[in-house]
C-alpha cells in the first residue's frame, strides 16, 4: 500500500476518532481504537468512501469488526478498491 | 488574548466564503475550533462551529462539527426547553444526532428523546412507557414506507385496495390521537417515499395494487385525514428531490436500518429541524434583494433599463423573471420583500417603471433602500422599517463580496451561496428551507401588505401635528372576541412568534391553545384591529385564569406593528371589564424579561398597575378593579364578537 494512501486513510481515522496522533499499525483490532464502537464505525466507512470515491459491498461494511480482522485486513480492502478504480488491479 | 483575536479571524476568514470557496479550509477551521475548545473551554468553541452548520456541508463534516457544539447558554427565549421525541420505524441515532447539530446551530434548545427503532407504536401506545414519562410536547414519527404494515397484493382490485388503504390510516390515526390526548402534543409525521424498483415497470401506473400507486394513494389520504395537530413532513418529495435511488441506499438499510444514505441524512435532518423552526414560528419572515445581476441580468446605472437582461430573448434573461416569479409566489404567501442595492434611488426603480416584463412590482417591496451605504448598515435600517428582526432576514445578493459583507457584519441575517449563473438561483434559496410553516392563515397572505400599510402609517405620523390627531385619523375599530376554532391558528402563531411584546415568553402549542380555549379554567382575549388603510388582522392574544378574587394574567402578546396605537389601553379596559364579570377584585400581571423583550418592561406601570413584588428579574403587578377606575383613553372603536359597537 502507498504511503499516501495510507496517510489518507490514517487522517480520516484521526477525523472520525478524534485523535490527531493516531497512527494505524495493521495489527490493530477494533478494541486497540478508543471509541471505535458500532457507531462511530459507520462515521468511519461513511467518510472513507467520500475521501477515496469507493464504495464497500453490504458484507464489508460489517466485516471490519468482525473478530480475526483489523486495521491491517482494512487497509488492504480499501488498497483493492482504489486500485479497482484507477483500472490498475 | 492576542490569540483571541487572530482565533476570530480565522474564524470569520472561512464563515464569511461561499461553501465551495471555504471547503478546502475546513480542516483548518475545524483545527481552530479545537484550540479555543483546549484553551477556552467548549462554549467558547459553540456559537462558531454553530454558524458553519449548513445543508451544504456533508455528513462527516457536520459530524465532526457536533463534537463542538454544546446547547447554547444564550438560547432564544423560550423559558422551558422543548421535549421533543424521535420515534423511528428505521434507526434514527444518526438523523438524530444531525437534528441535534441543526437545532444548535438554531440557538433552540430542545431535548431530545428517542426510541429504539422499530418501536414507535409500542412506545406511543403503551402506558407508562419511556416515553410517556417523557412527555413530549412534540412527536417526530420517523417511519419510512417500510412502516406501512402491509402492502396490496397484485391480485387484489381497487375497491379492496383503497379500504386497505383507510384502514391502514385509521391506524396511524389512533396512534396521533393517543398522542395528542396522552401528551397534548404536536406530531410531526413522515409521509412515505416510494420504494425504487416497482416490478409493474410502468404499467403499474394503471394498476390500483401497485406499490406506486398505493404509496400516493396513502400519501393523499393521510394529507385529506390528518388532523390540525399532525404536521406532514413530506418524506416523499424530500426523497424525490434526491433521487429514489440515491436516497434509499440498501447497502446501510440491510446492515444497520439506516433510513437513507449517510449524505441523504443531511438534509432529512436539515428538512426536519426546518419543519419545526416553522412549528415554533422561527422561520425566516423577510427577504431582502439586491437588484444588479439579481434580479436582472447587468448594471442598470451603466445600461439603462432598456439594457438590462430580462425576459424573453437570452436564456439568462429567462432565468431571472423565474426568479422574480418566484420571489413573487413567496410574496403572495406572506414573505415581505425589501430592497437593499447600491445604487442611485432613481435609477434604481427605473426598470420596474419602465419595463413590462418585470413580474415584480415597487408594490411588491415592503421597503425599498437604494443608495451608497455598506449593505450593513441598510439591512439594519430596513429591519428598522419595518420593525423586524434581522434574525428573521434573508439577504439575497449576487457578489460575493457584499455576502461575505453581511456574514461579518450582520452575522444574524441569513445569507445563502448563490451561483454565478441566475438559472440556479431558485435553488440556491429554497434548498435552505428558510420559509417552512405549519400552517398558513390568512393574516400570513396579508401580511406583506400590513408593512407597506405601516410604511404609510409611519409618513401620515410624521404629517399629523399632534400624535391624537393622528390615531383619531386612522379610525381603528377593534374586534374582541375569545380564541375559537376560526381564529386558534393565528393566535398559537402569535404567541409563539412574538418576542418584543412578550410580557412572559410561555409558548404554548396549537394543542395546548385549544385545550385551554375550551377549558373552564382559562378565559382567552383575541383583538382584531382595522384602521381606512386596512385589515391589520389578529394583532394581541391575552390568556387569564380566574383564581380566587384575582385574574391572573398568564400571558399577554402583541403584534409590534401596531405598537402606539393605543391598543394595550384597549386591551386593559377590556380585562378590567373581564375582571368584574368574574367578579374579582384585582388584575394581577407578570413581567419576566428575556434578552428581547425589554420593551413591555414598563408596561403594566404605564396601564396604572401597582408594584407587588419581585423574583430575581421578574416583576408582580397589581390593579384592583373593586373601586371607581376610570376606563383609559385610546382612539379606538371597539365591538365584541357579538357585534355591539361602543366607542369611549
Amino acid at each position: 500500500m502507498s504511503e499516501e494512501l495510507r496517510a489518507q486513510v490514517q487522517q480520516v481515522f484521526r477525523d472520525v476518532f478524534d485523535d490527531p496522533s493516531l497512527v494505524l499499525r495493521d495489527e490493530m483490532a477494533s478494541e486497540d481504537i478508543e471509541g471505535w464502537d458500532s457507531l462511530t464505525h459507520i462515521n468511519l466507512i461513511v467518510a472513507v468512501e467520500r475521501k477515496l470515491g469507493i464504495k464497500f459491498a453490504t458484507a464489508e461494511i460489517g466485516r471490519t469488526k468482525e473478530p480475526g480482522q483489523n486495521v491491517g485486513s482494512f487497509l488492504r480492502m480499501i488498497e483493492a478498491k482504489v486500485a479497482a478504480k484507477q483500472g490498475v488491479a | 488574548m492576542s490569540n483571541c483575536r487572530s482565533y476570530e479571524e480565522r474564524f470569520q476568514a472561512y464563515l464569511q466564503a461561499d461553501a465551495p470557496a471555504r471547503a478546502g479550509q475546513f480542516p483548518e477551521f475545524v483545527k481552530a475550533l479545537g484550540e479555543v475548545a483546549a484553551e477556552q473551554g467548549a462554549a467558547a468553541a459553540s456559537p462558531w462551529a454553530g454558524r458553519a452548520v449548513g445543508p451544504q456541508l456533508d455528513y462527516s463534516s457536520l459530524m465532526k462539527l457536533r463534537k463542538f457544539l454544546s446547547p447554547s447558554r444564550d438560547a432564544q427565549p423560550a423559558p422551558a426547553p422543548r421535549r421533543i421525541a424521535v420515534l423511528g420505524g428505521p434507526t434514527t441515532i444518526q438523523l438524530r444526532q444531525l437534528i441535534e447539530v441543526f437545532l444548535a446551530a438554531e440557538r433552540l434548545p430542545v431535548e431530545i428523546y428517542e426510541s429504539e427503532y422499530g418501536l414507535f407504536r409500542q412506545e406511543i401506545l403503551t402506558p407508562g412507557s419511556a416515553l410517556d414519562q417523557f412527555a413530549p410536547q412534540v412527536v417526530f414519527v420517523a417511519t419510512s414506507v417500510r412502516d406501512v404494515s402491509r402492502l396490496p397484493d397484485l391480485n387484489e382490485d381497487d375497491p379492496s385496495v383503497a379500504r386497505m388503504a383507510e384502514e391502514e390510516i385509521a391506524a396511524w390515526d389512533q396512534l396521533w390521537r393517543t398522542a395528542n390526548t396522552r401528551w397534548n402534543a404536536t406530531l410531526l409525521q413522515n409521509n412515505f417515499e416510494t420504494p425504487p424498483g416497482d416490478v409493474l415497470g410502468h404499467y403499474g401506473v394503471r394498476h390500483p395494487a401497485a406499490r406506486k400507486n398505493y404509496v400516493h394513494r396513502l400519501n393523499g389520504l393521510m394529507a385529506q385525514q390528518a388532523p390540525a395537530y399532525v404536521v406532514l413532513h413530506d418524506l416523499h418529495d424530500l426523497a424525490a428531490e434526491a433521487g429514489a435511488h440515491r436516497w434509499f441506499d440498501p447497502r446501510f438499510y440491510f446492515e444497520f436500518k439506516m433510513p437513507c444514505g449517510a449524505e441523504c441524512l443531511v438534509s432529512y435532518a436539515h428538512s426536519v429541524v426546518s419543519l419545526l423552526r416553522g412549528v415554533l414560528g422561527r422561520s425566516k419572515k423577510v427577504v431582502v434583494v439586491d437588484l444588479d445581476n439579481t434580479l436582472w441580468g447587468g448594471v442598470v446605472g451603466d445600461v439603462g433599463p432598456g439594457g438590462i437582461k430580462l425576459g424573453q430573448g437570452s436564456g439568462e434573461g429567462e432565468a431571472f423573471l423565474a426568479f422574480q416569479r418566484y420571489l413573487k409566489e413567496l410574496q403572495q404567501r406572506g414573505v415581505v420583500l425589501a430592497v437593499c442595492s447600491k445604487n442611485n434611488d432613481q435609477q434604481a426603480r427605473e426598470p420596474f417603471q419602465q419595463r413590462d416584463e418585470m413580474v415584480l412590482k415597487l408594490s411588491d417591496f415592503s421597503c425599498f433602500v437604494a443608495n451608497y451605504n455598506t449593505k450593513a448598515d441598510n439591512l439594519r435600517r430596513i429591519a428598522e422599517r419595518l420593525d423586524l428582526k434581522l434574525d428573521s432576514f434573508v439577504f439575497v445578493d449576487d457578489n460575493p463580496a457584499e455576502r461575505a459583507i453581511v456574514r461579518r457584519y450582520v452575522p444574524e441575517v441569513a445569507v445563502p451561496d448563490l451561483p454565478e449563473d441566475p438559472a440556479g438561483y431558485i435553488r440556491a434559496l429554497a434548498e435552505q428551507r428558510y420559509f417552512e410553516t405549519a400552517s398558513l392563515t390568512r393574516e400570513d397572505a396579508a401580511r406583506t401588505r400590513y408593512y407597506s400599510e405601516n410604511a404609510q402609517r409611519r409618513e401620515l405620523a410624521a404629517q399629523a401635528a399632534d400624535l391624537d390627531s393622528f390615531l383619531e385619523s386612522l379610525g381603528m375599530r377593534m374586534t374582541v372576541s375569545p380564541i375559537d376554532d376560526m381564529n386558534v391558528e393565528r393566535a398559537a402563531q402569535l404567541l409563539n412568534k412574538s418576542n418584543q411584546f412578550n410580557l412572559t415568553t410561555r409558548r404554548y402549542t396549537l394543542a395546548e391553545v385549544r385545550q385551554m380555549a375550551g377549558s373552564p379554567q382559562w378565559r382567552t382575549l383575541t383583538f382584531r384591529l382595522r384602521d381606512t388603510l386596512g385589515d391589520n388582522g389578529l394583532i394581541s392574544v391575552i390568556l387569564v385564569r380566574p383564581e380566587g378574587d384575582s385574574l391572573n394574567v398568564d400571558t399577554w402578546v402583541m403584534s409590534c406593528r401596531v405598537l402606539q396605537r393605543g391598543v394595550e389601553q384597549c386591551a386593559r379596559n377590556e380585562l378590567v371589564a373581564l375582571a368584574r364579570r368574574e367578579g374579582c377584585r384585582r388584575i394581577l400581571g407578570t413581567y419576566i424579561p428575556t434578552a428581547k423583550n425589554a420593551l413591555v418592561k414598563d408596561h403594566y406601570a404605564k396601564l396604572g398597575f401597582t408594584p407587588a413584588g419581585a423574583d430575581g428579574e421578574t416583576t408582580f403587578w397589581s390593579l384592583e378593579v373593586g373601586g371607581e377606575i376610570s376606563p383609559l383613553t385610546h382612539h379606538i372603536q371597539y365591538e365584541h364578537s357579538h357585534g355591539e359597537v361602543a366607542h369611549e
